[in-house]
C-alpha cells in the first residue's frame, strides 16, 4: 500500500490538505480503484457516524446554567499587596532597559566629552575637567590601598576622578555593567520560564 | 463572536463573548452564566460522545463548566473559548469514565420516526446504537479526537490545540480511530 493514498484520505476527506500533497492525492483517486474505494468507505463511515443523534438533553437550558451557578465555587481574589508585587516583577525586564539605555548614555556622551577634550575642543574646560597630573593620583595608590584606611581610599577615588584616570576605566566599568545587567535579566528570564512552565503544569493538571 | 442576550428580565446591553468572558474573568457570574448558556449544548455533547449516558453526560458538562470557571482568570483569548471548554469537557469525560463504567443510555436512544415504518425504525435505532458503542468502544484518546472532528466539526489545527498534541498525532489518531470503527461497522456499512 505504500504508493496508495490511504494515510491521506483521511485529511482529504477532511479538507486538511494542502498544495501539491492535495493535487497529488486528487489525482491518484481519480486513477486508482483500490483507493476510490477506500474514500467511499470513509464517506459512508462518517454518514453512519452523523445517522447517530445527538444527546436529548434532560434538564431545560435555564435550569442547567441555574444549577451551574450554584456549584461554582467563589473565586479567591489575590491581595493588593501581591498584584503589586507581581506586577513590579513583570516589570523587571523595562526598569532593566531603561537602566541600560542610561548607562549607555552616560557612558556615550562621557566618551564623546572625554575625545572632544582631549582634543582640546573645550578650551578653558579641559583644564578644569582634566587637570595635569602632577597633583593627581596615579594607579599605584590604588595598589596601595589595600594597607590603607578608608578616608585614604576615598581620597585615592576622588584624585582619580580629578586627574581624569577614572575616565580610562570607562570601557571596563561599562562592561562590567553590561555584565551584570545582562546576567540579571538572564536570571529574571529564566525564573520567568520556570514560573510559566509551572503555572503550565499546575493549569493542565487543573484541567485534567 | 457570540451576540450576548438579556435574561431573566433584566435589560443588559448586548456583549460579545470576549466582553463576557472578560467580565467573567473578572468574577461577574451572570456573565458566565450567559457563556454556560451558548456552550452548554456543545459541551454536553462532547461529554455524551465521549461516555455514552446522557444523565452522566449533563452532569460531567456542569462539573466542567466548573472547572472552566475556576480556571478561567487563566485563560488567554488567543484560541477560541469553545476549543478551550471542549478541552476540559475532554478532560472530565475521561474522569467520569474511570470512576463509572460506561453505559449505552437507554432514554436517549432515538426515537422511532412517525414517517419511517416500525421495521426501518427498529433498524435505524439498532444501527445507532451499534454506531454509538463502537464510538465508546475507540480507546479515550483516539476517541476524543473522533467526536471533536466528526461531531463538533474542529479542524486538526483546532483539535491540536484542544487536546495540546501535534497536528500528526491528530491526523494518525484520526486515520487508527477509523480504522478501527471501519472494522466493527462493517455490516452496518455495507447496508448504508
Amino acid at each position: 500500500m505504500k504508493d496508495h493514498a490511504s494515510h491521506w484520505l483521511g485529511a482529504y476527506l477532511d479538507g486538511e490538505l494542502r498544495g501539491l500533497r492535495l493535487r497529488w492525492v486528487e489525482s491518484h483517486v481519480e486513477e486508482c480503484a483500490a483507493c476510490q474505494s477506500e474514500l467511499d468507505a470513509l464517506l459512508t463511515l462518517r454518514a453512519l457516524l452523523l445517522e447517530s443523534p445527538a444527546v436529548e438533553t434532560i434538564t431545560r437550558p435555564d435550569r442547567f446554567v441555574a444549577q451551574v451557578a450554584l456549584r461554582l465555587p467563589r473565586r479567591q481574589e489575590r491581595p493588593p499587596a501581591q498584584r503589586a508585587l507581581e506586577m513590579s516583577w513583570k516589570m523587571v525586564p523595562v526598569g532593566l532597559l531603561f537602566v541600560l539605555a542610561f548607562v549607555q548614555t552616560v557612558f556615550i556622551v562621557a566618551g564623546v566629552l572625554q575625545v572632544a577634550l582631549s582634543l582640546g575642543l573645550g578650551g578653558d574646560v579641559a583644564a578644569v575637567v582634566l587637570p595635569s597630573s602632577a597633583g593627581g593620583v596615579s594607579f599605584p595608590d590604588v595598589f596601595a590601598l589595600s594597607q590603607a584606611s578608608l578616608a585614604d581610599a576615598f581620597r585615592v577615588v576622588v584624585g582619580l576622578v580629578q586627574s581624569g584616570a577614572a575616565l580610562a576605566w570607562l570601557p571596563v566599568l561599562n562592561l562590567l555593567l553590561l555584565v551584570v545587567i545582562g546576567m540579571l535579566y538572564w536570571s529574571w528570564l529564566a525564573s520567568w520560564w520556570v514560573r510559566r512552565r509551572h503555572q503550565q503544569l499546575t493549569a493542565s493538571n487543573g484541567l485534567g | 463572536m457570540m451576540e450576548g442576550t438579556a435574561s431573566g428580565g433584566t435589560s443588559r446591553p448586548v456583549e460579545t463573548e470576549l466582553d463576557l468572558i472578560r467580565k467573567a474573568q473578572k468574577g461577574d457570574r451572570w456573565a458566565f452564566g450567559q457563556l454556560v448558556h451558548h456552550h452548554r449544548e456543545g459541551v454536553i455533547n462532547v461529554v455524551y460522545r465521549m461516555c455514552g449516558d446522557a444523565a452522566l453526560a449533563e452532569d460531567a458538562a456542569q462539573e466542567a463548566f466548573v472547572r472552566a470557571w475556576t480556571h478561567l482568570p487563566r485563560y488567554k483569548p488567543r484560541s477560541p473559548f469553545r476549543n478551550w471548554l471542549y478541552r476540559i469537557a475532554v478532560n472530565v469525560a475521561r474522569d467520569a469514565l474511570r470512576r463509572e463504567r460506561p453505559s449505552v443510555d437507554i432514554e436517549s436512544v432515538v426515537v422511532a420516526s412517525p414517517e419511517r415504518g416500525p421495521q426501518a425504525a427498529a433498524e435505524v435505532e439498532e444501527s445507532s446504537q451499534k454506531v454509538r458503542q463502537a464510538v465508546l468502544d475507540l480507546p479515550p484518546a483516539s476517541r476524543s479526537v473522533l467526536v471533536l472532528r466528526e461531531y463538533e466539526d474542529l479542524s486538526y489545527r483546532e483539535i491540536a490545540d484542544t487536546l495540546g498534541i501535534p497536528i500528526g498525532t491528530v491526523m494518525s489518531r484520526l486515520n487508527y480511530a477509523r480504522g478501527l470503527l471501519r472494522q466493527t461497522l462493517t455490516p452496518y456499512m455495507e447496508g448504508a
